[in-house]
């Protein structure tokens, strides 16, 4: 590196540092804070809450309105855009029921006790849907000006849905996120408040929270939730008041169940610190207590080794009962829902896989709160990123799983991380760019495969191509940068870009933002022996067929491979031809061209040539054009073709024995 | 009057299983049926995976096992192969079963397997004919086999369609249609066990449905040849009323069959010659293997339809007595079936369906 790049970096890093040093502050200066105090009505499946809502506008323009999400609309009709969007499936692509739920808001005041109820409104910025009801606008009778802090008094009783997507209940168990009146994130361009989308999640500022919730009382010590439980009380007869407060924190969910099992556990490592683990885990689980811990303990390790240590006193962990496995898999600070199932084999790694991968959002989404609605691979891409490199470490490779009539069992069929695990991404490769707004992308199917795997698999690449103590680097900058804070797709370029002091814009413009595929091949790769000159040749001045005697004399093989780009978007690849004797030959290719050729004259004799033998270019979408052999070799195909052919013959035998 | 009790279960297949033993040409007859049905696929097969693997470094890793990766994109790469072949394949084993509707779905190698099975379906009639028509000849070979599986088609064929449509709408009512009855209400049980068991009752259902068909078919199929001398619908009523008349017996033949092969699935799948590569098995080795494995299975399967046989038309004397050539008019209604049964050169004016 010459002195004036090293300066640079070491300029870049220090500035990085500073900012840095500002916003690893815990807790975070709040902006939008809550007071709420609920009831649990469990026969009517309805939560009565009383909201205190103390909000800064930290923009330098005045907010003349304030929006806020009422999420759990999207439940109330067909005619929600969430129900439109996903066509009345759930995320597993399971029917929605005829379960409705719904939030009101029965009073709001300002500060001095202005009616704000009167002028509220409901709107729609995405996609204008009049019948809506997910993002509410209200508009005060004087602005609120830059800095200043206003405090809004709320009522609201929110209606719970039979759980088919995140929130809701079954039988007595209540998952009860999104279900209170909750104001939009305020930036200079003006309010960022998105409507309750089928494919996405969401997005809110930091603040402080201190949650009241009374419940019946069998559900005594069976309550969990975001943050500290800092009381426990009886209120009436035959109820149970609990608290939880949590400084620096984006959200709140909470649940209860008689049902659960709670279990509890320490984390602990050196330069990580202590944190509490609570798992709440349904008793046909109890088997798999351990195996939750191990996962959740992995997680905030191997990302707090990356991204620096979890900030928080404590992690809950939810197990949620069969036939609500829809609140499964989910996110919220400092609580998330995992999922398993009875027979779960440990061959397979669910819960481990889940439980991973939800911890993990607690740094990329908790801590890095990014826009969910509108950057949604900085959160689930990037954690499922991060999870393959927890789950490879920790778990090893996965397996695949078989359903029998709903017993799962393992096959010896090795699932790698990380290219195995998303190879979904594949399949629609070219259907969408990246970078999209959530709710933009062509089908549900198409958002999975890119803002996880897509995701996943650009980050590993760009971990082989930079090498991981530089990924390493480049993420833990980033992540110094941004905590506490709202971080989007070009602070993440930033961070690689200041931490390698070399430009990768141009890798992300091809990747992140692209739905150009990458595929290597080799076209030819021919091995011949060399033969002698023929024709006519000068000898003593005249022309005649036999080659001069001072022509080197003909041995070896003349090789040849042609490399060619056969996908849209270009990488710099390592092309190897492996030669007999064991000599092999490795040369950069930048990838530009549709094609480029090897020729090797009077050489050894070429066994093979790979495009990227080292598996760099994770994003290739047909690996098995990437190499070719000179010569046959039929064992594989000969043994695949007997398989086949046996199977058949017992599928023959299967089709007939029945009648 | 005091009630004979016919032989148990457990001896008739036991006696079965001997009576295929004696006569291993039937088995090797329904190898060779489905030998040569699978190996209408050879070609296309193996063409195919030499062109993708013969010249791939991949292929290192796919002699021993089958490699994710590059099942995934082979498959994604070539969807006229297989087409959802895979999947119609596991969804036969999911909670929920298949649709018909996904039938159109395969493509390639996996839709021509299927229709080679349908086409089993046909030879299957005439294997059933063969080998129940020769396990009532004393002295017999693989002519016969011929022979009697010809003679029987025409009655065997509707037989089998009858019985493969009524399999079919089983599974379409009794599985799937429970499956979907239900689904609102598994979904709402209090556990997962509670639901595995609900899916094990349709399962059980549905099993003993597919087994109340298959005996159904398998006695009026016996008694069809056991019984040359009736006229074709009291054939037919007279299996149906065999098959109802020794239940638990039948039952327990093919619940007896099935445990067998199953466990002999299990053996082979836990040993898996396959896998592992050349330092398991060598190719030649691995096919012989293959081939044996299909051949015992055959051995089993046609010991269940001699078993069945003789559950339906054995008498209940201690000593094996198939008596072959008894003019036909000598069988008293209710007698013997057995004592009465005519020379097969002498069947065919009966026979006509």
């Amino acid at each position: 590196m010459s002195s004036a790049k090293a300066a640079t970096l070491a300029a870049a890093l220090a500035v990085a540092a500073s900012a840095a040093f500002a916003a690893q502050t815990f807790p975070p200066p709040p902006v939008a804070s809550y007071q709420i105090t609920c009831r649990l009505d469990a026969d009517k499946k309805t939560v009565e809450g009383t909201e205190v809502l103390t909000w800064k506008n930290t923009t330098s323009r005045p907010a003349k309105t304030l929006r806020f999400h009422l999420y759990l609309n999207a439940f109330r009709n067909t005619l929600s855009t969430f129900w439109k969007e996903s066509r009345g499936e759930t995320r597993g692509g399971k029917h929605l029921p005829d379960s409705w739920g719904s939030i009101e808001i029965l009073r709001m005041t300002g500060a001095d006790g202005e009616d704000l109820l009167a002028s509220l409104r409901y709107v729609s910025p995405d996609d204008g849907n009049p019948y809506d009801r997910t993002v509410a606008e209200v508009i005060p009778s004087r602005p609120v000006a830059p800095g200043e802090t206003v405090s809004i008094a709320m009522d609201f009783v929110s209606l719970l849905p039979r759980v088919s997507v995140r929130t809701g209940y079954k039988e007595d168990f209540f998952f009860v996120v999104q279900w209170f009146p909750k104001i939009g994130v305020f930036q200079d361009s003006g309010w960022n408040c998105h409507q309750y989308h089928a494919t996405s999640e969401f997005f809110a500022d930091f603040g402080n929270y201190d949650v009241s919730i009374d419940v019946p009382a069998r559900y005594r010590g069976k309550v969990g939730a975001t943050g500290r439980r800092v009381d426990e009380r009886e209120t009436s007869a035959g109820r149970v008041l609990y608290r939880f407060q949590q400084p620096g924190v984006h959200d709140f969910a909470w649940t209860a169940d008689p049902a659960y099992l709670v279990y509890d556990d320490t984390f602990r490592e050196a330069g990580l610190g202590d944190v509490r683990l609570i798992l709440l885990l349904q008793p046909e689980h109890a088997a798999q207590a351990e195996r939750h811990f191990k996962a959740a303990k992995a997680a905030l390790s191997g990302y707090g080794r990356v991204l620096g240590p979890y900030p928080y006193e404590t992690l809950t962990i939810v197990d949620p009962p069969w036939g609500a496995n829809g609140a499964g898999g989910m996110e919220y600070p400092t609580l998330i829902t995992a999922g398993t199932h009875w027979s779960a084999p440990k061959a397979v790694q669910r819960p481990e896989g889940v439980t991973v991968h939800e911890s993990g959002h607690q740094f990329l989404y908790g801590i890095l709160a990014s826009n969910e609605f509108e950057e949604a691979w900085l959160d689930e891409g990037f954690n499922t990123y991060m999870t393959d490199r927890v789950m490879a470490s920790v778990f090893g490779p996965n397996h695949v799983e078989l359903s029998v009539f709903g017993l799962n069992f393992p096959l010896g069929i090795d699932i790698h991380y990380p290219v195995d695990s998303n190879r979904r991404y594949f399949e629609v490769a070219d259907w969408d760019i990246l970078a999209s707004d959530s709710w933009k992308f062509r089908e549900r199917k198409s958002y999975g495969a890119h803002i996880y795997s897509k995701t996943a698999l650009t980050l590993a690449t760009l971990e082989r191509l930079l090498g991981t103590p530089a990924m390493d680097r480049a993420l833990r900058l980033y992540s110094d940068r941004w905590r506490f804070r709202h971080p989007t797709t070009r602070d993440f370029i930033a961070a690689v870009n200041d931490s390698t002091g070399h430009d990768w814009t141009w890798f992300f413009d091809r990747t992140f933002y692209s739905s150009g595929i990458v595929d290597y091949a080799v076209a030819e790769a021919e091995s011949e022996p060399a033969k002698a000159p023929r024709g006519l040749f000068e000898n003593d001045g005249k022309l005649s067929p036999s080659p001069p005697a001072d022509l080197p004399k003909v041995r070896g093989y003349d090789s040849q491979v042609t490399v060619v780009r056969s996908g849209d978007v270009a990488m710099p690849v390592e092309v190897l031809l492996r030669f007999e004797g064991g000599r092999e030959h490795r040369a950069r290719w930048d990838g530009e061209a549709r094609w480029k050729r090897y020729s090797v004259s009077r050489g050894p004799r070429l066994i093979e040539a790979i495009v990227d033998p080292g598996e760099k270019i994770l994003l290739d979408v047909d690996r098995t054009n990437n190499g070719r052999r000179t010569t046959d070799d039929p064992r594989a195909a000969t043994r695949w073709t007997a398989r086949a052919v046996f199977w058949i013959q017992n599928m023959i035998d299967f089709m007939t024995v029945l009648w | 009057m005091s009630r004979r009790r016919g032989p148990r279960a457990l001896a008739c297949f036991l006696r079965g299983l001997r009576l295929s033993l004696s006569k291993p040409y039937l088995a090797v007859a329904l190898w060779l049926i489905q030998l040569l049905l699978s190996a209408a696929l050879i070609l296309p097969i193996s063409n195919t995976l030499h062109a993708l693997l013969d010249r791939s470094p991949a292929a290192d890793r796919m002699v021993a096992n089958p490699d994710y990766g590059w099942w995934e994109t082979v498959r994604r790469e070539h969807p006229d192969l297989l087409g959802n072949f895979p999947e119609i394949a596991t969804g036969l084993l999911s909670v929920d079963g298949i649709r018909w509707s996904e039938l159109p779905g395969m493509r390639g190698v996996g839709a021509t397997a299927f229709s080679l099975a349908l086409l089993a379906t046909v030879l299957h009639a005439f294997g059933l004919g063969g080998m129940l028509g020769t396990l009532r000849e004393p002295s017999s070979s693989l002519v016969t086999f011929g022979r009697e599986g010809m003679r029987r088609m025409p009655a065997f064929l509707l037989f089998t369609f009858a019985a493969f449509g009524a399999a079919f709408a089983a599974y379409e009512w009794i599985y799937v249609g429970s499956g979907d009855a239900l689904r609102d209400r598994v979904r709402e049980l209090h556990t997962e066990q509670a639901a595995l068991a609900v899916t094990a009752l349709r399962l059980a259902a549905l099993l003993l449905a597919f087994g109340a068909i298959k005996l159904l078919a398998d006695a009026v199929r016996t008694v069809w040849v056991a019984r040359p001398d009736l006229p074709p619908v009291s054939r037919f009523f007279f299996g149906i009323g065999g098959a109802f008349s020794r239940p638990l017996r039948l039952f327990g033949i093919l619940t007896t069959y099935g445990l067998v092969t199953a466990a002999l699935y299990v053996v082979w799948l836990v040993l898996d010659p396959s896998a592992g590569g050349e330092a398991r098995f060598a190719l030649v080795p691995l096919i012989l293997a293959q081939q044996f494995f299909v051949f015992v299975r055959l051995l089993i399967r046609v010991g269940y339809y001699a078993a069945v046989s003789e559950a339906l038309t054995r008498t209940p004397e201690p000593e094996y007595s198939y008596v072959a050539g008894a003019a036909p008019g000598a069988t008293p209604a209710t007698g013997n079936p057995q004592a009465a049964s005519p020379a097969a050169a002498n069947e065919a004016p009966l026979d006509g369906v």
